[in-house]
């Protein structure tokens, strides 16, 4: 029956080609789709979990576009108040409160702009990942003195420099020694300009600025009463990860939701797709059907072999779309990282076996609900047509 | 010559088929049209018969209900001693299934099959595997070197022989033909004519529908309808 209905689906080989194609783009949506939420949530809560922190203190304004600005490496246009450092320190239930000055340095000539981030010692436990690949004083993670930078893997690559080198910044007339190297991370640190706290400041002329203060509490338990301490703390607003999360993934949602409407709409056509290949493909071979039951093929028999024909059909389809969403799966996370408010780094597209197989069981499903009528139609044919044709 | 097939277990002194007062009405509308009326006779194991008759006597609505495509209105039909009427669709896809074998005059070969597969097609049905049965076949209609070729690279003559070897892989008690040399020229019909002999003084039990006389004179026996009535 498996042969009889392959051979079948090789007799209209362009309509039954175009009919695949279509199931095909579908499952491939479909997966791509299916493998970016799974993948996004997942990175997105390795990335925020790496963080070392539970919760962010940034000027008043919009907090989740402030912290999502701060956890990639962007900078801001207002700042917090040297008082707000001092007063979250002093807050019994934060065990480390690390500042950041972040500032963008245009680089026209190189057709970029580059991130610099001014940090003091209190960030290094908030930075587990921090590993240096080279540095002038081996087993060092840090600083060695004032005129300092530490490159990231990326920002290394790009300046072309090592540890020992010079580093002259034009923009700034600072020159810098280049510390060390970091290993690449996968997060935005790999292409950050870090030197300390001070020096930032100093650099560009923002005396005791902060962009922002990442503080990690003593017990994470006490979120809820830390927070409600820092809300008073006067020009500056919390935003906790969880909450960040929360919101990252509400915004996704959104985008899911737009996405999903496309995959549904191309599952649907693609249905009706097959659903028309079947249907003309029985109108064609009514005679045949007939044949069949004349030569004694039950009802039952016709059924299952227009079933097989349209399962053959999006069986097929389900691994062309899985073999389009492995190929072009980046390219599709790429357009979708451009829609998404905080895309981790690393790939988003996570293509697992949980995927697939929910795509073929779909993509199955699709195949025998598009078949009933027209296996339902073949099975109804009356063996005496057999005689009629003739 | 073909070797006798071997026919299904049944009683060899009940006829192959017995019909009394066989009667098929179609309702074309309000008008009610008597295909078959009060036909009544019998076909004896072995016999070979040529149903004959002008158009619209009838012949085509006998031989759907010989085959069991279709039920009688009323009247008794024992095909191989089973009553027909009153079988379910079920019941009477598998009398045709078994006891049965069909030859169409457009042969009805499957297009994407080859000679082999279309002459195993209905064991599909019958779920059986019958390789040897298949290649025995192929041997009795002089096919073999055709086996892997598909209908259409083969002649009008070879595919009747091929519609043939299908009807028979499953060992029917009866052979059961519609118009079966309609589409063949006058030498191809005669070689077709000829097996059917063949089949016929090696047991097997023949009808033929036909309008062709020298087939209709190559039988036994001739069962002439008019009006729906068997004269």
């Amino acid at each position: 029956m498996l042969l009889l209905a392959l051979r079948n689906l090789t007799r209209r080989p362009l309509r039954n080609a175009l009919t695949l194609s279509g199931l095909a783009v579908a499952v491939a949506v479909l997966a791509c789709l299916s493998a970016f939420g799974q993948g996004y949530r997942s990175q997105l809560g390795s990335e925020l979990d790496r963080m070392g922190m539970q919760v962010m203190l940034v000027p008043l304004g919009c907090p989740y576009d402030a912290a999502a600005r701060v956890l990639k490496g962007k900078t801001l246009d207002n700042s917090l108040p040297a008082s707000a450092l001092t007063l979250a320190q002093h807050d019994p239930a934060v065990a480390v409160a690390a500042p950041l000055l972040m500032v963008a340095l245009p680089r026209p000539s190189e057709g970029r702009t580059d991130m610099w981030v001014g940090l003091d010692r209190a960030a290094l436990p908030l930075k587990p990942w921090w590993r240096m690949k080279s540095h002038v004083t081996p087993g060092s993670n840090w600083f060695p003195s004032d005129d300092s930078v530490i490159l990231g893997a990326e920002a290394a690559v790009t300046e072309a420099r090592e540890p020992g080198d010079k580093f002259y910044s034009p923009e700034t007339g600072q020159t810098l020694r280049v510390a060390g190297v970091l290993e690449r991370s996968g997060t935005s640190d790999d292409s950050l300009f870090f030197v300390p706290l001070a020096t930032a400041q100093k650099m560009f002329h923002q005396p005791g600025r902060l962009t922002a203060i990442a503080l990690r509490l003593r017990d994470p338990a006490l979120i809820s009463e830390a927070t409600t301490r820092l809300q008073r703390i006067p020009g500056a607003q919390v935003v906790t990860l969880t909450e960040m999360m929360g919101t990252f993934l509400n915004l996704v949602g959104s985008v899911r939701t737009l996405l999903l409407a496309i995959a549904v709409l191309a599952v649907t056509i693609s249905t009706l797709s097959v659903f028309n290949t079947l249907l003309a493909a029985v109108v064609e071979r009514t005679g045949e059907f007939s044949i069949m039951r004349a030569l004694g093929a039950s009802r039952s028999q016709v059924f299952g072999l227009i079933t097989i024909e349209s399962l053959l059909l999006t069986g097929l389809g389900s691994a062309c779309g899985m073999g389009l969403a492995a190929g072009l799966g980046y390219g599709f996370e790429n357009i979708v990282k451009q829609w998404v408010p905080f895309a981790p780094s690393g790939s988003l597209l996570s293509l697992t076996s949980s995927v697939m197989l929910r795509c073929i069981l779909i993509s199955f499903g699709v195949g025998i609900g598009a078949s009933l009528y027209p296996a339902w139609q073949a099975s109804r044919l009356h063996p005496a047509d057999a005689v009629k044709m003739d | 010559m073909p070797s006798p097939p071997k026919p299904s277990q049944t009683s060899p002194s009940l006829p192959v088929v017995e019909a009394v007062e066989l009667t098929k009405i179609y309702h074309r509308g309000r008008e009610e049209v008597r295909a078959l009326n009060a036909a009544t006779f019998r076909i004896e194991r072995g016999e070979f018969v040529a149903v004959v008759g002008p158009s619209g006597a009838g012949k085509s609505t006998l031989l759907n209900l010989l085959g069991c495509m279709d039920a009688p209105t009323s009247g008794t039909l024992r095909i191989t001693g089973q009553e027909v009427q009153g079988l379910s669709d079920q019941q009477r896809t598998r009398l045709r299934r078994e006891q049965i074998g069909f030859v169409f005059q457009h042969f009805g070969l499957m297009p994407t099959l080859t000679v082999a597969e279309n002459i195993a097609l209905p064991t599909l049905f019958a779920r059986r595997r019958l390789a040897q049965r298949v290649d025995e076949l192929l041997e009795q209609v002089a096919l073999s070197h055709r086996r892997n070729h598909r209908p259409h690279e083969l002649s009008g003559g070879e595919m009747q022989r091929v519609a043939i070897a299908r009807a028979l892989v499953n060992n029917p008690q009866m052979l059961l033909a519609d118009e079966p040399t309609g589409n063949l020229d006058t030498a191809t019909g005669d070689t077709i004519i000829s097996l059917f002999q063949q089949l016929h003084q090696a047991g097997l039990t023949v009808v033929v529908v036909t309008h062709n006389t020298p087939l209709a004179s190559a039988t036994q026996r001739q069962l002439t309808l008019r009006d729906g009535r068997v004269d």
